[in-house]
């Protein structure tokens, strides 16, 4: 009969990431990490590039992406810490630039010894084996595929993060990434560790300049030990021409608590998945995530609350609007594996499309595998209540200041559980500027 | 008989395994452009009738059979199933019907005598590849409508059949409906003319009854503008070690103003406790609203087969046009059903409604799968969807997989869904009434599946609910 076409999918490589690049890379590493780079490379050839046959990709296809104009970046130097103006609301701010990262101990933790801001070498060099734990990247998502093994094999920085037992980081820890050297793709590799009973706050910020074309492959793994609590921020406003593709994955231990909010604002095409497993009995995520996708742009976002113990918790509230021309894709799984009962989870995913021409998509799910559980997801898609900008309009509103209000509202929800309040008020004020310019007020 | 011993094991539990021992008029098995020329020609059929089975069977040797669900199968082989079946006789006098086949029907709880009038429903029953008999036809003929199998209207209404069909399911649609195309045999036929509303519910009962054969039946149903029709759909088939493939193609159009109900309750055999034998259920159903005000409802109980692979939907072109769908799938032993919905909204002011309620038992597999769409030009539009799952026991799985596209900013969309065990504080509290377990659980799983029942004709909602509780029998505890 006919031939399969899914079987005949060349494993087709991104050009610029092979078998030399990886070599360069390696050259001079830690043996521990040229194997695991090695053993990624192997992976991430053997896959096919992922296309919209995929259900995964359907509806953000890999064309989208410029990888024929860009070039990778070769390994990171460390380099001097420049300026930031947040350097004194942390206790250790880090930068990755195109050019470098460095390590700014701001209150003195890291010289005190205990929590730990490394780059991959020097964790391999000093911890061998406790730190190759770490690395099992790609190895422990759900439906990981080739761009996480991309990531795995390609790393171009690489930062380890880990806050001892017992440790309470009261400031927290800034990671910023600055990407602005044109054509280019930057493959951040990030891993936190928060070890038992400790508590630690990061933010993670994404700035890129308007106008040049780049790309970013970011990863991230975090593992919380038993009753460790980790809040954490991933604030992403690349400029209008930067590409993002991500995967991050988060897994909690017994009785251990993530917060995380994510707060989607730029770049051109976005496709990010976020990911956590409930490892351990008791474990809890809460996760908030908001997208604002105007003129152009395309952000696919993908979550995963996986529920691998019994009596795990999770709560996801996604909010999002489109403008314009925009398409924004969510896509939610919750699943329960064999055994993990008396699991709750919930999953909800709210949208305003506000101008024809936008589109949202909307494609929350359950796989469910245990019985004597509570799952449940609810999505919705409208424009805003018309009544309620009637009501505003009534009380001396213009449409557009009572547009802007309403839609204020609608994200606050989200906003209100950004851990930092400083970046809670700087987000707010990143969706004022997106608005007002757009909406013309 | 080679079924016995099955049979032994499971036949109170699916009352309908028997096999007719009835002399019928088969085909070799295998599928070529012969036997579709001889599936033709023993139906008498006009040329253009042929030419469009043999594109389909054309284009279906170019396609891929689907794989993407979320369970595997034993694959097909195509070559070795029956394209015909028919019992020997069948074909004769009109309103003649064979004794035993009579027998088989009266057995199935089907009145095929026009004396059962009193039913107020008027059937088709398709017994294995043909259609045996229609009733009522002399009081539907008065008032226009024509009910009647589908290889009859082909023959008498060749420009009905013609002008609709594959008009809403196209021979390129999938790999079933394009093997359906090629090869189906037969089916139900109605068209309700300009403003009229049909008295009685119509219905149609298929049966499978030969072994190694397959069941490609394919109903057309046209409302034309303000008619009304309701249409009732029931299935079974044997006890039978082997699996038997059930690929049909259901089309409806409702011109403007018009309004069809299509309910269907689905008792195919599905399989021992082991998972050996049962119906493969890959069928491809669509309304397809044309006029403006035009209104499609899908109701289904489905509670047998080994798989189910069905998705009905409406394709909701006319302006404010109404979709709906109401659906209970209950899955028992390894059953596996994968079953949706998909609403399509392409007129202005068009409304949809979903509810889903999806039962799972013993070691089977339950998954909502649906889409609702809004076009770009699509103003006004409405959707809701309720979709929820029950789970009885612990080696089960069920699923929920929506996708809610709108592309556009006058949509408006809810999806809901729910995946739970069923509640330990019900059943203790009708168990400290004195009610025992099963009836307690039966009474639970009716609670649940309220909101679709009450959309069916009184009598199938009754008959619906007992075949919950038959299936549903010794999965307790």
């Amino acid at each position: 009969m006919t031939t399969d076409v899914s079987k005949v999918q060349v494993p087709v490589n991104v050009p610029g990431f092979d078998g030399a690049m990886v070599a360069a890379l390696s050259v001079g590493e830690p043996a521990l990490l040229s194997a695991a780079r090695a053993a990624a490379l192997e992976k991430y050839r053997s896959l096919p590039m992922p296309s919209r046959r995929d259900e995964e990709w359907k509806r953000t296809e890999p064309d989208l992406f410029p990888f024929d104009r860009v070039k990778p970046l070769p390994l990171l130097p460390r380099e001097e810490a420049p300026v930031d103006d947040w350097n004194d609301k942390f206790d250790v701010v880090v930068h990755v630039r195109s050019k470098g990262y460095s390590i700014r101990d701001v209150s003195g933790v890291l010289a005190a010894g205990g929590v730990k801001v490394l780059s991959f070498a020097e964790a391999a060099r000093d911890m061998g084996d406790a730190f190759a734990q770490y690395l099992q990247g790609h190895a422990q998502r759900v439906g990981a595929g080739k761009f996480d093994a991309l990531g795995d094999a390609c790393w171009n920085v690489g930062l380890f993060v880990q806050v001892p037992p017992r440790c309470v980081l009261e400031r927290g820890i800034l990671i910023r990434y600055e990407h602005d050297e044109d054509l280019s793709v930057l493959v951040p590799r990030l891993v936190i560790v928060v070890g038992e009973g400790a508590q630690a706050a990061v933010a993670e910020q994404m700035v890129s300049p308007d106008g040049k074309t780049l790309m970013v492959l970011p990863s991230k793994e975090i593992y919380i030990g038993e009753k460790g609590n980790l809040k954490l921020v991933s604030l992403q406003e690349w400029g209008d021409d930067t590409y993002h593709i991500s995967s991050d994955w988060a897994v909690v231990s017994r009785d251990a608590q993530l917060d995380w909010a994510t707060v989607n604002l730029g770049g051109k095409v976005c496709k990010m998945v976020f990911g956590s497993d409930g490892a351990g009995q008791g474990a809890r995520s809460e996760l908030h995530g908001l997208y604002f996708a105007t003129g152009e742009q395309h952000m696919d976002q993908r979550t995963l609350q996986v529920h691998s113990a019994p009596d795990t918790y999770s709560n996801l509230l996604y909010k999002g609007a489109v403008l314009d021309r925009a398409h924004s894709v969510y896509q939610g799984l919750i699943i329960a594996r064999k055994g993990a009962i008396r699991v709750d989870a919930y999953q909800k995913n709210n949208n305003l499309v506000l101008s024809d021409g936008a589109r949202a998509d909307s494609l929350p799910g359950l796989e469910i595998d245990a019985d004597d559980l509570k799952c449940s997801h609810g999505s919705t898609i409208g424009n805003l209540d018309e009544d309620e900008v009637f009501y505003l309009r009534s009380r001396g509103l213009s449409d557009a200041q009572a547009r802007k209000m309403l839609i204020t509202g609608f994200f606050e929800q989200t906003l209100e559980k950004v851990p930092f309040e400083f970046i809670k008020e700087y987000a707010r004020e990143r969706i004022e500027a997106k608005m007002g310019r757009l909406m013309g007020v | 008989m080679e079924t016995s011993d099955t049979q032994n094991i499971v036949s109170d539990e699916y009352k309908y395994g028997f096999v007719t021992d009835i002399e019928s008029d088969t085909v070799p098995k295998g599928l070529n452009e012969d036997v579709i020329r001889l599936i033709s020609h023993k139906k008498g059929e006009p040329e253009w009738m042929l030419d469009w089975r043999l594109k389909a069977y054309r284009r279906w040797l170019k396609m891929k059979e689907p794989h993407w669900a979320h369970f595997t199968y034993s694959p097909i082989d195509y070559q070795d199933i029956r394209y015909f079946s028919a019992p020997r006789g069948a074909g004769g006098a009109p309103g003649v019907v064979d004794e035993k086949l009579q027998e088989t029907f009266e057995r199935l709880g089907i009145p095929l005598h026009e004396r059962n009038r009193l039913e107020g429903v008027a059937v088709d029953a398709v017994f294995d590849s043909v259609s045996v008999a229609t009733t009522h036809k002399k009081m539907l003929a008065d008032l226009g409508i024509v009910f009647c199998s589908f290889s009859e209207a082909v023959r008498e209404h060749p420009d009905l059949v013609k002008k609709y069909v594959g008009t809403v399911v196209p021979y390129t649609d999938n790999f079933y409906a394009a093997l359906n195309s090629a090869v189906f045999t037969d089916g139900s036929f109605c068209y309700v003319p300009k403003g009229v509303r049909c008295p009685v519910e119509l219905s149609t009962y298929f049966r499978i009854n030969a072994s190694e054969t397959g069941q490609f039946e394919r109903t057309l149903i046209i409302a034309d503008e303000g008619a009304y029709v309701s249409y009732l759909e029931g299935c079974t088939a044997p006890l039978r070690d082997t699996n038997q493939l059930h690929a049909a193609v259901v089309e409806l159009i409702a011109l403007e103003n018009a309004e069809i109900k299509y309910a269907t309750v689905q008792n195919w055999y599905s399989g021992d406790k082991e998972g050996r034998g049962g119906i493969y259920n890959f069928v491809t159903k669509r309304g397809h609203c044309r006029g403006k005000h035009s209104h499609i409802s899908w109701t289904q109980v489905e509670a047998g087969a080994a798989i189910t692979w069905k998705y009905p939907s409406c394709i909701l072109e006319g302006d404010y046009s109404t979709g709906e769908f109401y659906s209970v799938a209950l899955t028992n032993n390894r059953m596996k059903a994968d079953t949706g919905t998909k609403m399509i909204h392409i007129g202005n002011h068009t409304k949809s409604t979903i509810v889903s309620k999806g039962i799972s038992a013993g070691e089977s597999d339950n998954t909502y799968r649906g889409m609702v769409q809004v076009l770009p030009t699509a103003k006004g539009c409405r959707n809701h969807s309720q979709c929820d799952s029950m789970l009885i026991g612990d080696k089960c799985e069920a699923n929920t997989f929506p996708v809610v596209q709108a592309e556009n900013s006058t949509a408006v969309i809810e999806h809901e869904a729910t995946t739970s065990r069923i509640s330990e504080e019900q059943l203790f509290y009708l168990k400290s009434r004195g009610i025992t377990e099963e009836d307690a659980v039966s009474l639970v799983v009716n609670g649940f599946c309220k909101e679709v029942f009450k959309h069916l004709p009184l009598e199938f909602a009754v008959e619906a609910i007992k075949l919950l509780e038959m299936k549903l029998d010794k999965s307790i505890g």
